[in-house]
């Protein structure tokens, strides 16, 4: 009876956790593929992946990095099942445009279809830099980079999204 | 020396990077000042634009969002779910039954909203950022009073209201601040929840203040004396 106690208070914890988690997870797998449906697929299968491998999960704080580990296998898992081979950003950004377009601002509006045409390398990183609060060395553990290949493609990143979007770029950087 | 090709790469890299190499050169350099209040800009932008907003649906209870897959994959699913609802269930009914906590509740929930504000860092946001988003609460901070830094600076949704949510950079680290002038708390509330630890205070005719920290290394004394402070660098306008 104690242990089944026990093993309630814990699965309403862990229950507790995916649920507060779920629009930052959500956001996260959106901006990865570009793709309202299949972010929530993907957080569908990372959910019951941590659902099922729950006793990996050793200190409650970790649990973002851990659930964003276990979407970017799944994205991934997703990615070699459907076998995509092209990606056309217009027809993404025409797809999406619901979602892109319901913002306050259109400015915002315009940051969105930008961000779509960012390439993957510079897009993730900059993901998890803002979205996320990661730091530059938590990054480069999740994507298995160096810290100087971070800020490299963080720095790019900007740069390429404020040439979409009309910003000043005289006073910006060569590399 | 820094140089301003190297201040404006680490910048492009990291508008809230905390070296204390950029802050010599930003105050050393009006063009890189300017530069760094223009790219601080842009962020708070993209911080926006990647926050989109999620369908009511996508953020339910995982019940209402499941696919139809196989009946296997699907009673798992439907286990999984009904658990959810009863735990939901559970611990809206503990909720309810302590004194108060709702609008605490939704401060913490807030806070998973933003988690990139609580970057420790000395790059602080402009001012004119700054006096935008405090505006429409008509008030200002004191030039020179304060806990700290003020790194952040936001004008969030919360329970149908625009609110000042700030981040002060203070010797306990980061402390987030949402002024919550349509919110009135008839006393003090402490609160430990979800890994945020905090104090919401009243504020006599302007609605209530919550103080904030992340993670179990400030005491709640500390907490409430950093509210104090807070409090006291408030100059109400209106």
């Amino acid at each position: 009876m104690k242990d089944q106690i026990g093993g309630n208070q814990k699965r309403a914890r862990f229950q507790a956790l995916c649920q507060s988690l779920r629009p930052d997870l959500l956001r996260f797998a959106f901006w990865l593929s570009r793709d309202r449906a299949l972010a929530e697929d993907v957080v569908q299968e990372t959910m019951l992946r941590a659902w099922k491998a729950q006793d990996s999960l050793l200190d409650e704080t970790a649990a973002k990095p851990w659930f964003l580990t276990i979407i970017r296998r799944e994205y991934a898992r997703s990615f070699e099942r459907k076998r995509f081979v092209t990606v056309d950003v217009d027809e993404l950004v025409a797809r999406e445009e619901p979602m892109l377009a319901a913002a306050e601002e259109q400015n915002l509006a315009e940051m969105r279809a930008a961000l779509f045409k960012l390439p993957d390398e510079y897009r993730e990183p900059l993901v998890l830099q803002v979205l996320m609060g990661y730091s530059t060395a938590e990054i480069a553990r999740e994507l298995d980079l160096s810290s100087a290949a971070v800020l490299t493609r963080l720095f790019r990143a900007r740069k390429q999204l404020r040439a979409l979007c009309g910003e000043d770029t005289s006073m910006d950087p060569q590399e | 020396m820094m140089d301003c090709a190297h201040y404006r790469r680490s910048m492009l890299a990291d508008p809230h990077d905390p070296d204390p190499l950029l802050r010599e050169h930003r105050a050393t350099c009006h063009d890189c000042n300017l530069y760094g209040e223009r790219l601080l800009r842009f962020e708070s932008r993209l911080e926006r634009a990647l926050r989109v907003a999620l369908p009511p649906d996508a953020v339910r209870p995982a019940a209402k969002v499941v696919p139809l897959r196989s009946p296997a994959s699907r009673r798992r699913w439907l286990a999984m779910a009904a658990s959810v609802l009863m735990a939901l269930a559970v611990a809206g009914g503990v909720w309810l039954s302590a004194p108060g906590p709702s609008l605490a509740a939704d401060v913490v929930s807030h806070m998973r909203e933003e988690p990139q504000a609580w970057r420790r860092t000395d790059v602080p946001v402009p001012n004119s950022m700054l006096e935008d988003v405090l505006r429409d609460s008509h008030l200002r901070l004191a030039t020179g009073a304060g806990a700290g830094i003020v790194s952040y600076a936001n004008s969030c949704g919360f329970r149908g209201h625009q609110v000042p949510h700030l981040v002060i950079q203070t010797d306990s680290g980061p402390v987030t601040v949402m002024v919550l002038v349509h919110e009135r708390s008839p006393k003090p509330v402490q609160f430990d929840e979800q890994g945020y630890r905090g104090v919401i205070v009243p504020v006599a005719g302007h609605g209530s203040l919550a103080v904030l920290t992340r993670g179990p290394a400030t005491d709640i004394k500390t907490i409430e004396e950093i509210a104090r402070r807070v409090l006291d660098s408030i100059v109400w306008t209106g």
